[in-house]
């Protein structure tokens, strides 16, 4: 399925043909002439062969979500020809450099029915004559690229001489490989109309991944402390934050393993900074002791869970959603926590923030999902939202002398008691994991011990009744109402907006869930009763946010879209699936 | 943020006394520990309000509530990280971390390898009683080859760790031993400990009356020595090394190994080293627009 007003391009390889840099670049590029784009990378869990790919679709209107097929497909690698070949749309275009290319049957079949045409160009031979080192070959089928989509090479230059400014002795090369693939020609080679219409005013946009907002959200928030262990896909946020260290003065630091990274945390966050950590779900689960410890010595905590397919290692490199019920119920013992979900930069960098006030102000542990496909995925925006005040919920310096030696972990209505913090004249207290008293001292006995159970349960009802209810996008009355969180809310509304834009007969919603957890179910159950359907869009196998709704208020929706292969949802994935309901409904 | 008024006033013992009971058997080597790290805190000049007590689980551990100062009781074998994280976030306080062999050497393992090669500004108090306790007196990493213990009655079969071994191996910056029978000694040793820049590690040769009757009080006073006392010199980790490998005869005690140019955690740490300020002391909004330029 092709979309209107949307050109698609990916560039594939193996590992190590700078494929992510090719995209990059395409990327900005695409931006500085007044396109908008959204750039989707896929890679193996190896660091050379293999096969990568950066797809690029773009747009003269805003859009954060991807094609499931492309309209041109650059191919540097005889493996990522065999893998991608399928994945180019009817009438496409494959370009490719590898010497002596033999198709298969089925390959032939394939193009021959879709009209496929397949073109190769020597890039390695005219590379080298004019010049050019042999890892040049991307920078030469750029300029192919670039030349065929008509689109100025004056940005894409800049963007080049942005990119190696710190290799000065490149740039000119590099410059040279451009215009050497520029000039190139092939009878089968035809320019595209792209009938696009450029937006100057937006050249000023950001190209933005989910990770380096979160992790921006991070040094908004005013944390001092991040600790993780390298773990795809939360490794770019420490990876980022240590590249910027020596601006930002954070204390950034690879720790020996996960469960010394979420020890650390807890440490540094009860002597009074904001600290905060980053894994995956198999890092995570060695976290989740401390999870515990952290609730209930009552200590902020706060962790980026981006996840990736599992069990076990799974497909390290790959998309999905599937530790939802895991954040919700990490741990031993029952305790209040919240979980929250990121599906863009936008909402990464003002949820990081939100999770840490949270953790402060409730002495809770607050667990951020993301997904690889919105932490690596490269989103055009033209800003991220204003900072959001800092809500440490410490007891002010002037009142510690009124402090009273039981108030650390005193009953209170709401059960956020005063916290004050190790080094201050005030009266001291025992952050116990054992069972405790006021001032921390242990108990074994039944009644004190279910006092401070309740106590800290109550976080939660107060919780429940501060945590926003979902956004809703589209109409309070609705044929179909999806409800989703994480990334297919990228997915859904670019559908539901081509939809649209398209005459579509139906009457479309999207229901979008950032606070997941204490689950907040009422606005669901008050569009479901109006709406003709309510669909679960989630990149997991079992509909675990439907499963945990249920539990908690007994909605059962009628429909659940489910993907668990890796990949993110397509857009062209909810459009079928919306065609698919008007024909139903016709 | 941290208490700056403390730092002028005397402190007496009586201000590290807590209501709470003592719940260790008697005759516990823990007794004599807690006395003794007192008495150190106090002749440092430490306050209650400057004091970050850190305690793993354990007999030992259950002891957090019956002393004052700031305490963090964690989890088994997890102590060290967390006292990791205090002290790197501020600086101004005087961490100790107290643990059992239990927890440092069976499920803390990793966390002791890394908190040495760190060189966290931490004293830690290893409680070294060859046994689990609170579990009724099953075999740890340090229990010895043979001894039949709960759940090894025919004896630990493995090689057990050798904690001054592992530890100097590890480039530790301080390394001492000592025993819970030795007041005196242990004030001396904990005294240096808290003093020393770095991380410090104090093995601490327990008596355990109840599970441990392989090594008694009895046992450990008729074979310590305070090798401070000697012409041992706690500069050389080679002579170290050689000192402390007998745990069987003539057992040394006292500083084993000293490096007087150790430099903690932080103050090799290129982005923070510099910076007067604790984190703690950071958290206010900060401006990304430096960095959002640069993705425009």
């Amino acid at each position: 399925m092709h979309i209107q007003n949307r050109f698609v391009v990916k560039v594939s390889g193996a590992s190590g043909q700078g494929i992510n840099s090719v995209g990059e670049t395409i990327s900005k590029a695409i931006k500085e002439t007044g396109l908008y784009s959204f750039g989707y990378r896929e890679y193996p869990s190896l660091i050379k062969g293999g096969f990568a790919s950066f797809q690029v679709d773009f747009s003269s209107a805003p859009l954060a979500s991807s094609s499931d097929k492309c309209d041109m497909l650059l191919v540097l690698s005889v493996s990522a020809f065999s893998v991608y070949y399928s994945s180019v749309a009817k009438d496409g275009t494959i370009i490719h450099s590898v010497i002596g290319l033999q198709q298969s049957e089925e390959q032939q079949k394939y193009f021959s029915e879709n009209n496929i045409k397949v073109v190769f160009v020597p890039a390695q031979q005219l590379v080298k004559e004019a010049g050019g080192h042999p890892l040049m070959v991307n920078t030469f089928l750029l300029g192919v690229l670039w030349q065929l989509l008509g689109l100025s090479f004056d940005h894409l230059i800049e963007v080049l001489k942005r990119t190696f400014a710190k290799k000065p002795e490149v740039i000119e090369l590099n410059i040279k490989m451009l215009e050497a693939g520029k000039i190139f020609q092939n009878e089968n080679l035809q320019p595209v109309t792209l009938g696009f219409e450029f937006h100057p005013e937006i050249v000023d946009e950001m190209i933005i991944s989910g990770n380096q907002a979160i992790a921006l959200g991070a040094v908004a928030a005013g944390v001092r402390a991040y600790y993780a262990y390298p773990m795809t896909p939360s490794s770019s946020i420490l990876s980022y934050l240590a590249a910027i260290s020596h601006e930002t003065g954070m204390f950034v630091k690879q720790i020996e393993d996960e469960i010394s990274v979420a020890s650390l945390t807890v440490g540094s966050s009860f002597a009074g900074t904001r600290a905060m950590c980053g894994t995956s779900g198999g890092g995570f689960d060695l976290m989740t002791e401390t999870v515990s410890l952290a609730a209930m010595t009552e200590t902020p905590f706060v962790c980026v869970l981006a996840q990736r397919p599992g069990p076990a290692t799974g497909l390290p490199t790959w998309t999905n959603a599937a530790d939802l019920l895991l954040a919700a119920f990490a741990g031993h013992g029952e305790y209040p926590r919240v979980v929250l979900a990121a599906s863009d930069p936008q909402s990464g960098y003002v949820l990081t923030q939100v999770a840490h006030n949270l953790a402060d102000v409730y002495q809770i542990p607050v667990i951020l999902l993301t997904e690889k496909q919105i932490a690596e995925s490269h989103f055009q925006i033209k800003d991220l939202p204003p900072a959001i005040e800092i809500k440490r919920g410490l007891v002010a310096e002037d009142q510690l002398e009124s402090l009273q030696k039981m108030d650390r972990y005193r009953s209170t209505e709401n059960g956020v008691s005063l916290r004050w913090l190790p080094g201050q004249c005030a009266p001291t207290f025992d952050a116990n994991s054992d069972e405790h008293l006021g001032d921390g001292s242990l108990t074994e006995d039944s009644v004190p011990a279910k006092e401070i159970f309740e106590k800290r349960m109550r976080k939660l009802e107060d919780l429940k009744k501060v945590l926003p209810d979902p956004v809703l996008h589209g109409e309070e009355t609705a044929d179909i109402v999806f409800v989703g969180w994480g990334s297919p809310k990228l997915a859904v509304t670019d559908a539901i907006d081509l939809y649209v834009q398209q005459g579509g007969s139906l009457k479309l919603s999207y229901l979008h869930y950032e606070y997941m957890y204490p689950v907040k179910p009422e606005k669901l159950q008050q569009l479901a009763e109006k709406a003709k359907k309510v669909v679960f869009v989630e990149n997991n196998g079992t509909g675990q946010f439907a499963k945990l709704i249920r539990m908690e208020s007994g909605y059962t929706p009628d429909d659940l879209l489910l993907k668990n292969d890796g990949r993110p949802f397509f857009v062209t994935e909810i459009v079928a699936y919306i065609q698919q309901s008007e024909g139903k409904e016709a | 943020m941290s208490c700056n008024s403390c730092s002028t006033k005397t402190v007496g013992l009586a201000e590290y006394a807590s209501p709470n009971a003592l719940t260790w058997c008697p005759g516990c080597g823990n007794f004599g520990i807690q006395v003794a790290l007192k008495q150190a805190l106090v002749a440092q000049g430490v306050t209650p309000h400057q004091a970050m007590l850190c305690f793993d689980v354990g007999c030992n551990g259950n002891g957090s509530d019956k002393i004052d100062g700031y305490r963090f009781h964690g989890l088994h074998g997890r102590i060290l990280p967390v006292a990791a994280g205090i002290a790197c976030a501020n600086k101004k306080l005087t961490v100790v971390a107290e643990a059992g062999d239990g927890a440092t050497f069976g499920e803390g393992v990793n966390h002791f390898v890394h908190a040495v090669r760190g060189n966290f500004d931490i004293t830690f108090l290893c409680h070294n009683n060859e046994n689990y306790g609170l579990t009724k007196g099953q075999a740890s990493a340090t229990t010895r080859e043979d001894v039949a213990m709960n759940s090894n009655p025919d004896g630990v079969t493995s090689t057990p760790i050798h904690p001054q071994r592992l530890a100097l191996s590890l480039g530790a910056t301080f390394s001492a031993r000592i025993f819970s029978g030795d007041i005196a000694g242990m004030n001396r040793v904990f005294q240096a400990a808290i003093a020393h820049k770095g991380f410090a590690f104090v093995e601490i040769l327990q008596n355990c009356p109840t599970y441990n009757k392989h090594t008694p009080h009895e046992w450990y006073q008729q074979r310590v020595y305070n090798i401070n006392e000697t012409d041992h010199d706690t500069s050389n980790r080679a002579a170290a090394v050689a000192a402390a490998e007998d745990i069987n005869e003539k057992v040394a005690t006292g500083i084993l190994y000293q490096d007087p140019n150790s430099v903690p955690f932080m103050m090799r740490d290129a982005v923070r080293k510099d910076l007067g300020a604790e984190l703690i002391d950071e958290v206010k909004t900060y401006d990304i627009t430096p960095y959002t330029s640069r993705m425009r």
